[in-house]
């Protein structure tokens, strides 16, 4: 049994509780053992990463609970005049169930952001995360218009998005608090590199190599006990 | 559905830096040309397109979260590899050389200088040439600014900047035409026929221009692969400028007021050579005015973002 392992099936546990072991997320928060050992809730990851992180989420098992928008709402400290990070967008498959998506900033490999900032305000950490330097940051918006996701919100202290909670003391590498919070291991992060490995995943098709992925179908593989 | 993240100051600051840019060159070209007449006009034009110039950025300043740092332009403005900050210190520079290029028109100075400096001549005629290629590089940066911006789709094309700059020299042209009028009447003489015909000529010129650009970067927007995420955002842009919610601004404001009927009033001082068509003159000029204001607020209130994750979700899932 991989510590992995452990940790995903207690996670199976607390999610089933936490939905009233419904059986539609029942099935939702079965475990895939086909995947690489992409870290998950509570999983770690080698601190000081040299290469490109992204975030995995596997749409059949986001049910929307919202723990991952609460979590980096605390574990950043987020005042109250500051917009989320994380938020769940939806749409309808073909049955005209709804389905979500845990997103976010996409921590793109080339990202417009920072190609238009004219204060050199946005940079890219170690790990590929794109963060931005509030004491450079003037305001003038460019960002948001660039982003093709228009991610970047404003508020008084300037240009605020998701910074893979470095700004909370999380080191390049480790896990977001977001994933740490996904009690249905539909949130995870970890190399790029890794997450391409894994089948079935999507790139999301945007300019600037967005390092967010995406899998789907619902894969009913059986729990890992 | 609108653009709602920047709101009327950089709207108002794309017409104003692209007519400020617009009227130096206008100014300059009429200065180049003819040395002998409409020099009072020539230095208004050059004063109130560095006004223009100078209200654009202050209203753009006011847009910013801390307008104060933007001030530092050494530190705000430090990364070169934006069109921003390529504008930013063009703008800069084009600001201080129509202060320059104004300061020597103006009669008094231009009166002690000319007698007493023999280089003044060839300093405004320096300052001239300069200020047309900065004049020139503001009103195409002005369009480059919305063009290097991929998440826009009604944006990132280049016919943008090309739309712009055309825009702001028949905007530009326009502030001229009424600058002279004015002054002329007031100091009661007459537009000298020679730069008269080079004014309604060049307005229409740019107003010909204008057309085929804007019919070509509509056409351009309603022909993209909808079957994309970023051509069915310029779809439902284009849609939403020629047959939807702002269709009464384009086709009012924009095409009616802003070009056609500067195209008219030029057209009609041409064929019928009347001194009574100043007044004309000066109501299609207004038109054109209006009618690049308002393309500028259209532009940016119709540039939507492309939804990439909901259509990556939609195409996983269905």
């Amino acid at each position: 049994m991989t510590i992995e392992g452990l940790l995903t099936r207690r996670s199976l546990l607390k999610g089933t509780a936490a939905a009233g072991a419904l059986v539609a997320v029942g099935a939702a928060v079965t475990i895939n053992q086909e995947e690489p050992a992409l870290a998950d809730s509570e999983g770690s990851a080698a601190a000081g990463a040299n290469e490109q992180y992204g975030f995995l989420v596997d749409v059949s098992r986001c049910v929307a609970c919202k723990n991952c928008v609460s979590a980096c709402r605390s574990g950043n400290a987020l005042p109250d005049t500051y917009a989320d990070r994380r938020w769940i967008e939806e749409a309808e498959d073909k049955a005209g169930k709804t389905r979500h998506l845990s997103s976010s900033c996409m921590h793109c490999e080339n990202p417009s952001c920072m190609a238009v900032c004219p204060a050199g305000a946005i940079s890219k950490d170690s790990a590929g995360s794109v963060v931005v330097d509030k004491d450079r940051c003037i305001g003038c918006k460019y960002c948001y218009q660039a982003c093709p996701f228009g991610v970047p919100h404003y508020n008084e202290d300037g240009m605020d998005k998701c910074d893979t909670c470095r700004g909370s003391g999380v080191q390049p590498g480790e896990m977001p608090n977001c994933v740490k919070a996904c009690k249905f291991s539909a949130l995870k992060y970890g190399p790029v590199s890794e997450i391409k490995a894994v089948e079935g995943v999507t790139q999301i098709d945007a300019p600037g190599h967005p390092s967010y992925y995406l899998k789907y179908p619902i894969s009913y593989s059986k729990l890992d006990d | 559905m609108l653009q709602e993240i920047w709101g009327w100051q950089p709207a108002l600051y794309l017409f104003l830096g692209g007519m400020g840019a617009g009227a130096f060159i206008a100014a300059a070209a009429l200065y180049l040309m003819d040395k002998a007449h409409l020099a009072k006009s020539i230095c208004v034009s050059m004063w109130a397109a560095l006004a223009s110039l100078a209200i654009g950025l202050l209203l753009l300043l006011s847009e910013l979260v801390f307008p104060v740092r933007g001030l530092m332009m050494w530190q705000s403005f430090s990364q070169f590899g934006s069109w921003m900050t390529l504008g930013a210190w063009g703008a800069f520079c084009a600001m201080a050389v129509f202060f320059v290029s104004a300061l020597l028109a103006t009669p008094p100075i231009a009166a002690k200088l000319s007698e007493k400096w023999k280089f003044y001549a060839t300093l405004r005629k320096v300052l001239a040439i300069v200020g047309i290629c900065l004049g020139l590089f503001v009103a195409f940066y002005t369009g480059m600014l919305l063009y290097s911006v991929p998440g826009v789709p009604l944006w990132n094309t280049l016919l943008l900047p090309c739309l712009f700059t055309v825009s702001a020299l028949d905007t530009g042209v326009a502030l001229v035409e009424i600058i002279t009028v004015i002054v002329t009447k007031a100091a009661k003489e007459e537009i000298p026929e020679r730069a008269r015909k080079v004014l309604e000529r060049a307005v229409v010129v740019l107003v010909v221009v204008e057309l085929v650009v804007v019919a070509v970067f509509v056409a351009v927007m309603m022909g993209a692969d909808q079957a994309t995420s970023a051509g069915a955002t310029a779809v439902l842009s284009a849609n939403q400028l020629v047959s939807g919610v702002l269709a009464p601004y384009f086709w009012g404001m924009v095409i009616v007021i802003g070009l056609l009927l500067p195209l008219v009033a030029a057209a009609a001082g041409l064929i019928f050579k009347k001194k009574s068509l100043e007044v004309a003159m000066c109501v299609g000029a207004l038109g054109a005015l209006i009618g690049g204001c308002e393309l500028r607020f259209l532009i940016l209130s119709d540039g939507l973002h492309a939804d990439y994750v909901i259509d990556a979700l939609s195409h996983l899932i269905s």
